[in-house]
């Protein structure tokens, strides 16, 4: 990681969503969405299940298809409306990671294969050299003694943190997080939020679903406050946190925060 | 005894036979499982109807079309190969569908991680759906081979000198109806169960790895 650099005012645009579309035969997802993300800025989305907030962020690297908008990632765009190529979902895809709540390692593999495998196939690394990041990569998150286990062996929270492994190891310049730390114990939460934090210290751009509304408040840059398929509002998460604009917002917070 | 040896002579044909069909089946059924799967509407159809008509026929039928209606054009083919063509056919069909519950038994977060991380389509079939599909197959294949162990006993009506042939030959030679039988059913006996049992330790050492 490069050292921390004078913060210029305006960091350039890591992501850019444009009247992001989205239906379900008569339901509607997402009433065009528009978001953008700065370099190296962490940017929470929260607010009540069903807001969209996961389908947004699957827009991202079309892993969810949009029926209308654009998306572009670090100068790839994609307009969802037109027919484009496997190359430029690719391409996209190319500098993206996702990190997915029920953590989708590969069961048949053990822990270095599964974060070697797309090394190698994807980035055309040998075995030798994929396994070689692997497990810098592992030893990162803590977990370089599991390398020759297989998941269903590891606790949960040691899954995601592998799985966070392996979507580094494509070396992405933007990581999406969809609600990382739902499926595991509180507890447990912490050691993959520590991570994320470490993630986030050092510069990575991260867009994360969450339910954490303390990783929300003390991590994130940017707060989105989401909720039927639009953005409720957006801003500095203290801000928010203290004193929301919009009433819905408001409501939500004291749902969460006052229980 | 003598009865016995001799019908024991039939077990290589009927073991080559049935490895043979479903070395076929293990292979011909990729690609009619993912056909069916397949995208193409047209693909699919086709995928289907062959499925279909492969399983609806019965295997004594196909045997006889095989030898007796393309052996006529071909008369190079000899029993054991029009056997082994037409059992295999089937077992392709069977396969396929045994395949095709194996894919929706893999959780839909495999495909999307695979995707997430930017591998090709090939990649995520070759690395990480496809050995998942065959290991959860292990146990619906392995009934499917024991069934075809005894339904290979088809063959000895186009001639192929496996167990049940042996056993019919007897019988008439020794004008015993019943004994020949009961000796054959033995050795099929003899020949399932430990492949019941291997199956079973094979799939439980399997299941240990997969399991979420």
């Amino acid at each position: 990681m490069p050292p921390m650099q004078e913060k210029p005012l305006t960091k350039p645009l890591a992501i850019r969503l444009d009247s992001i579309a989205k239906n379900y035969g008569e339901h509607t997802v997402l009433k065009n969405v528009s978001l953008t993300v700065r370099e190296g800025e962490v940017t929470a989305l929260i607010g009540p299940s069903g807001a969209g907030k996961s389908t947004l962020l699957r827009c991202i690297n079309l892993l969810e298809r949009p029926d209308t908008g654009c998306i572009t990632v670090e100068g790839s765009r994609i307009d969802a409306g037109t027919n484009f190529t496997t190359k430029d979902l690719a391409a996209l895809r190319r500098n993206v990671g996702m990190v997915f709540q029920s953590f989708n390692l590969f069961p048949h593999l053990n822990v270095l294969r599964n974060v070697s495998i797309a090394q190698e196939r994807v980035l055309g690394r040998t075995r030798k050299e994929a396994d070689v990041r692997s497990l810098q990569l592992l030893e990162r998150v803590g977990l370089a003694d599991k390398a020759k286990q297989y998941p269903s062996r590891c606790s949960g929270g040691q899954q995601q943190r592998i799985a966070i492994a392996r979507a580094l190891a494509l070396d992405p310049r933007v990581m999406l997080f969809d609600e990382p730390t739902s499926a595991l114990d509180p507890e447990v939460g912490l050691e993959v939020l520590a991570v994320m934090k470490e993630l986030a210290a050092e510069g990575m751009t991260m867009v994360v679903v969450t339910h954490e509304m303390q990783f929300a408040r003390d991590v994130s840059d940017h707060l989105v406050v989401m909720a039927n398929g639009a953005i409720l509002e957006e801003g500095h998460p203290e801000d928010i946190f203290t004193d929301p604009v919009q009433p819905r917002t408001r409501e939500f917070l004291r749902a969460v925060l006052e229980r | 005894m003598d009865i016995f040896l001799t019908v024991l002579q039939g077990v290589p044909m009927t073991i080559g036979l049935t490895v043979s069909a479903l070395a076929i089946g293990a292979v011909g059924g990729i690609p009619l499982a993912l056909g069916r799967r397949s995208q193409i509407p047209a693909l699919r159809f086709l995928a289907v109807s062959l499925i279909e008509i492969l399983r609806g026929i019965p295997p004594i039928v196909w045997l006889f079309i095989i030898y007796f209606g393309l052996g006529t054009a071909l008369p190079q083919l000899d029993p054991l190969t029009s056997a082994i063509v037409g059992l295999g056919v089937i077992s392709c069909a069977y396969m396929a569908e045994i395949y095709r519950g194996g894919l929706s038994a893999v959780a839909q977060g495999q495909w999307e991680a695979s995707e997430a991380l930017g591998m090709g389509r090939q990649s995520v079939l070759t690395f990480i759906i496809g050995p998942q599909v065959f290991r959860v197959s292990v146990p619906a294949a392995a009934s499917y081979a024991i069934g075809l162990i005894k339904d290979s006993s088809v063959a000895y009506t186009i001639g192929v000198t496996e167990i049940v042939y042996f056993a019919n030959d007897q019988s008439r030679q020794s004008s015993d109806a019943l004994g020949p039988f009961f000796i054959a059913a033995l050795v099929y006996v003899i020949m399932t169960i430990p492949c019941a049992w291997a199956t079973r330790a094979l799939d439980a050492r399997l299941r240990m790895r997969v399991a979420r």
